[in-house]
């Protein structure tokens, strides 16, 4: 909002193949700060590829990716690690908390990755975890939490390190539809306060009430391009 | 470093079970460990080691007080030849009179010395203090606190004596068994004198010995050399073994903490994943996973080298307690160090391997790695057993391990590791027993009847008579007569020893390895040793030579022993060198009814000039040192087990989320456990079976390069000690680890509700 047109996120002719399966092929596309943009697709159209570059979880064969002016080509693997945690929140159909942590430990985590002392992470964990109404909830383990608790829990962890871009896979995917309604309003919320956001999911309802734009993939390939109304 | 470590720690508080199987394992190798490395250092020449230490005496020489003056003696120091001379001190044999108090009643030689130390002798005074004052003594004891009860105690001798003990030292030379004040020598009017000699050149003892105390004649001349062969005797015939046993240890051990820690890091591989995703440097998840297996590796091995230390020293006073060895058996602190550096270098270097293949892992693929793909050949595999008409849950489950075969390739692994080693073990256990066997030619000979020396009662009859006296005996079913005799081997210079044997030398019980048996005139058998060290083969002649007598005699047969000086040969072999020799003792078999105490009664009534003697048919030594492989081969299994029973209960929970799927599409709990169980099970079988070959033809490869070592050639009855029932019972024991390591498991997640297990990636 406050950059105007300064993209957070640019692919340039990005391409990912993997052994004879090309999964993105020559894919280019700009995420301004601020824009809230929904990737939409059939499975195995190369959506989780696309997160995964940006979030530099993995590399492109060809072409450039670029998040917040860093050329994401350029950095060996400490400098991804280092560049996730400044940058990027991401959150998983599966969630991905890690089991052995309380949900509390699960966000606190990312705070302390970047040199905050363990009480004040907790103290801003448990926060968040407030803030998304699952704060009663803070001192038990994943497996005991719902489908959407855990959502929440990971939403939170994501957006410990007020990251400038959040990365959604599918992230109602694996919840009931009342679960699903729930992190959709925070994303929604998230979207309004400003959070740079970019969506992977299934559901158009879910596209159309969060997203500004809908970029469709097919077989690796960026098919269609539609800005919504009523979205900044 | 803070989320690393909070995050290792929370692994290892909630994967509980696996770090204490990771503790245990890591505990149990590093017992192993510490034993092997005693064993290994208690068994590498002690008496060398405590020898050069106390810079102990090479001959000690007695001298008739009467006839040689002190003067001339302290001369003898300077002599050519001489390194270092202690000496001369008073020597007098006393009587412990029988008080059943402190020392046990009988001789006791004693000596007047001013202190422990000096140029030679420097024995160790490792409790209390050396004689100061005439009615004090010290006693020589090894080094072991049970005999510092002495130290106080009252000494009564016949000769109306009485000393304090004050002071217990241990002289590996042999020098006295107690000493005095040199005043209090001179008031006890000692016979002898006492020197100790350490010659430049020990090569030639006899020679250096003869220049030294020329013109001086010595009363008595005692070589360390026959010390040392006392000391090792028991133990060199089990080195080769227990050393094999230390080194298998050290191995084994190695390898399944290796395993152990490896499968830790594999299963961890989502988990690592995710790391990444939230920006966790490589190098950060790399320590996250040495510190997640060296937090109960290190406490493992902290705990495993106490033991270690509680176990080894009494373990190694049982195995080398035959020796009577004035020496100090401890484990030396290198051995502690050792483990206690080793072992989490061992761990360390265990999870690098894997852990760097996770520092390489892309987080992308990581992540999609806990989604469970589907290798190709898994899903032709489990088609095929689709077809056939087992149960469906039996044929899925006997497909899973194709499912994963890396996972399935290390746990595999661990099982024929566990299977091998275990095999191995039983395998050197009994070809130890088998050998112990051997060497006390166990249901051979049943007792052993010496002619008296020349202090004891002489026997009335003569050679031919006593053999036939012992025949006549009821119950005896065998007599051989021996007869040691110091030969020289024409060619060379060293002296070796021949036991010339007549009457039933072939139930005597020797292992024939090559050739045959000696049974005519003019025949000799060597130990493999001696043929080695000889140069010589089955089939060359040799000429013995006694004085100025010589014979030849062909070596017809290659027999099982460790001595590298002594031939077996025929009686003729001796007559032909002097036909006036008679045996010294007589080795006897007697029926397996008849009562030995019978026959030693009769034999002692008809003549009392023979002193029978029981030969034992277990030996102690080789109770002891067959306790220390019993050790190992108990603690090795111990360890296999849990590595094995480790990596299926990873594997096993790793399926949770297939086994859930399973159950959505209909499975009954029994069913997921019955799979489950099953696929473990095939697992075990082909572990198993190829695990007790593999153990086999290690313990080929031992069993050899100890013989080899040892200087023996291994007859068959030490590599065939395989029971067919006993191999089939280890493969069953794999199979059962594998079972029950998939059991416990497989049930808690039978029981897991549907929902639940598949939210649980
Ligand atoms: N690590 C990988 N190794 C091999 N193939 C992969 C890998 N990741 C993705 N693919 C393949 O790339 C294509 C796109 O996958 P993905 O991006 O996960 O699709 P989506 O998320 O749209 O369902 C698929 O054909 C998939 O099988
Ligand atoms: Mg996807």
């Amino acid at each position: 909002m406050t950059t105007g047109t300064a993209a957070a996120v640019r692919l340039d002719h990005v391409r990912r193949q993997y052994g004879e399966t090309v999964a993105l092929d020559g894919v280019s596309l700009e995420i301004r700060a601020g824009e809230a943009v929904a990737v939409m697709g059939p499975s195995g159209s190369g959506k989780s590829t696309l997160l995964n570059l940006i979030a530099g979880l993995d590399r492109p064969s060809a072409g450039r990716v670029t998040v917040q002016g860093d050329d994401l080509t350029g950095l060996d693997e400490t400098g991804l690690a280092l560049f996730r945690r400044r940058h990027i929140g991401m959150i998983f159909q599966f969630f991905n908390l890690l089991d052995d942590l309380s949900a509390l430990d699960n966000v606190a985590l990312a705070a302390q990755l970047t040199g905050t002392p363990a009480a004040q992470a907790r103290r801003r964990a448990l926060d968040l975890l407030d803030e998304l109404g699952i704060g009663d909830r803070a001192r038990t383990y994943p497996a005991v939490l719902s489908g959407g608790e855990r959502q929440r829990v990971a939403v939170a962890r994501a957006l410990m390190n007020r990251p400038a871009v959040l990365l959604a896979d599918e992230p109602t995917g694996a919840l009931d539809s009342h679960s699903g309604e729930q992190v959709m309003d925070l994303l929604l919320d998230l979207h309004q306060i400003g959070q740079t956001l970019l969506l992977v999911t299934h559901d158009v309802r879910l596209a159309e009430r969060c997203a500004g734009r809908v970029i469709e993939l097919a077989d690796g390939r960026v098919t269609a391009e539609r800005t919504l109304e009523g979205h900044p | 470093m803070s989320a690393v470590w909070s995050v290792a720690l929370a692994a290892v508080r909630r994967r509980r079970l696996q770090s204490a199987i990771l503790a245990l394992v890591v505990l149990c190798s590093t017992v192993a460990i510490v034993v092997a490395l005693g064993l290994l250092e208690a068994s590498s020449w002690p008496f060398d080691r405590t020898f050069a230490e106390q810079r102990g005496a090479h001959v000690v020489a007695t001298f008739d007080r009467a006839t040689v003056p002190d003067a001339l003696l302290t001369r003898t120091a300077g002599r050519p030849g001489v390194e270092a001379a202690a000496g001369p001190f008073g020597q007098k044999a006393l009587t412990v009179a029988d008080t059943r108090q402190s020392l046990p009643p009988g001789p006791l030689t004693v000596v007047g010395r001013p202190g422990p130390g000096g140029p030679v002798d420097r024995v160790d005074l490792w409790t209390g203090r050396w004689a100061a004052r005439p009615g004090e003594i010290v006693v020589n004891r090894p080094v072991e606190p049970l005999f510092s009860d002495l130290v106080g105690a009252t000494v009564r001798t016949r000769e109306g004596m009485t000393f304090t003990i004050v002071g217990l030292a241990s002289s590996v030379s042999r020098t006295a068994e107690a000493w005095v004040t040199p005043a209090q020598m001179r008031t006890m009017n000692p016979t002898a004198t006492q020197m100790l000699y350490r010659f430049t050149e020990a090569g030639d003892l006899r020679a250096a010995t003869a220049s030294v105390t020329a013109g001086l004649s010595p009363s008595g001349v005692q070589s360390y050399l026959t010390v040392k062969q006392d000391v090792s005797r028991t133990a060199s015939a089990y080195l080769p073994f227990l050393v094999g046993f230390g080194l298998l240890g050290l191995l084994v051990a190695v390898l399944i903490v290796a395993n152990v820690v490896g499968g830790a890091v594999v299963a961890g591989q989502r988990h690592i994943g995710v790391l990444k995703s939230l920006g966790f440097t490589p190098d950060q998840v790399m320590a996250v996973y040495l510190v997640m297996v060296l937090l109960p590796g290190s406490a493992g091995c902290l705990v495993g080298t106490g033991l270690g230390a509680l176990i080894s020293q009494p373990l190694l006073h049982r195995v080398f307690a035959g020796t009577g060895a004035a020496i100090g058996l401890g484990v030396g602190w290198w051995a502690y160090l050792t483990a206690l550096v080793g072992v989490p270098a061992v761990v360390v270097l265990a999870a690098l391997v894997p852990a760097s293949r996770a520092h390489r892992l892309s987080a992308a693929e990581s992540i999609r790695a806990g989604g469970g793909r589907r290798s190709g050949r898994g899903q032709a595999i489990q088609h095929l057993l689709s077809g056939t008409p087992l149960p469906r849950s039996v044929s899925l489950g006997l497909g899973l391990p194709f499912a994963r075969p890396g996972r399935s390739a290390l746990t595999l692994a661990a099982i024929v590791l566990g299977v091998a080693a275990t095999t191995l073990a039983t395998g050197l256990f009994r070809t130890m027993t088998a050998y112990g066997d051997t060497a006390q030619r166990v249901g051979h000979v049943h007792s052993v009847v010496h002619v008296g020396r020349p202090d004891q009662i002489r026997p009335k009859l003569g050679d031919a008579a006593i053999e036939a006296l012992l025949r006549a005996q009821p119950g005896v079913r065998h007599v051989t007569a021996d007869a040691w005799i110091d030969v020289r081997l024409l060619g060379h210079t060293s002296r070796i020893k021949a036991q010339f044997l007549r009457g039933d030398a072939a139930t005597r019980g020797d292992v024939v390895v090559a050739g045959r048996y000696i049974s005519g005139p003019g025949e000799v058998a060597a130990p493999s040793a001696f043929l080695r060290r000889f140069g010589l083969r089955v089939g060359d002649r040799l000429t013995l030579a006694l004085g100025d007598a010589r014979t030849q005699a062909t070596i017809v047969g290659e027999v099982m022993d460790a001595a590298n000086d002594l031939v077996i040969a025929s009686w003729p072999t001796l007559t032909a060198l002097d036909p006036g020799r008679s045996a010294t003792q007589y080795e006897v078999r007697l029926a397996p009814d008849a009562d030995v105490e019978t026959f030693h009664a009769a034999v002692k009534a008809a003549e009392p000039g023979l002193y029978p003697r029981t030969k034992s048919q277990v030996d102690q030594n080789s109770v002891a040192v067959i306790g220390a492989a019993s050790f190992f081969t108990l603690i090795l299994g111990v360890v296999a087990s849990l590595g094995v029973f480790n990596t299926v209960v990873l594997n096993t929970r790793e399926r949770r989320r297939d086994l859930a799927m399973l159950k959505s599409i209909g499975m009954t709990p029994r069913q997921v456990t019955l799979m489950t169980v099953t696929s473990m099970a095939a697992l075990g079988v082909l572990g198993g079976l190829v695990g007790v070959p593999v153990g086999i033809a290690s313990h080929r490869v031992v069993v050899l390069a100890m013989m080899e070592a040892a200087g023996l050639s291994a007859p068959a009855i030490l590599l065939d000690v395989w029971h067919v029932a006993a191999l089939a019972a280890l493969v069953v024991a794999g199979v059962a680890i594998a079972v029950l390591g998939a059991f416990l498991p497989a049930r808690s997640a039978a029981a897991l509700t549907i929902a639940e297990a598949l939210r649980t990636e």
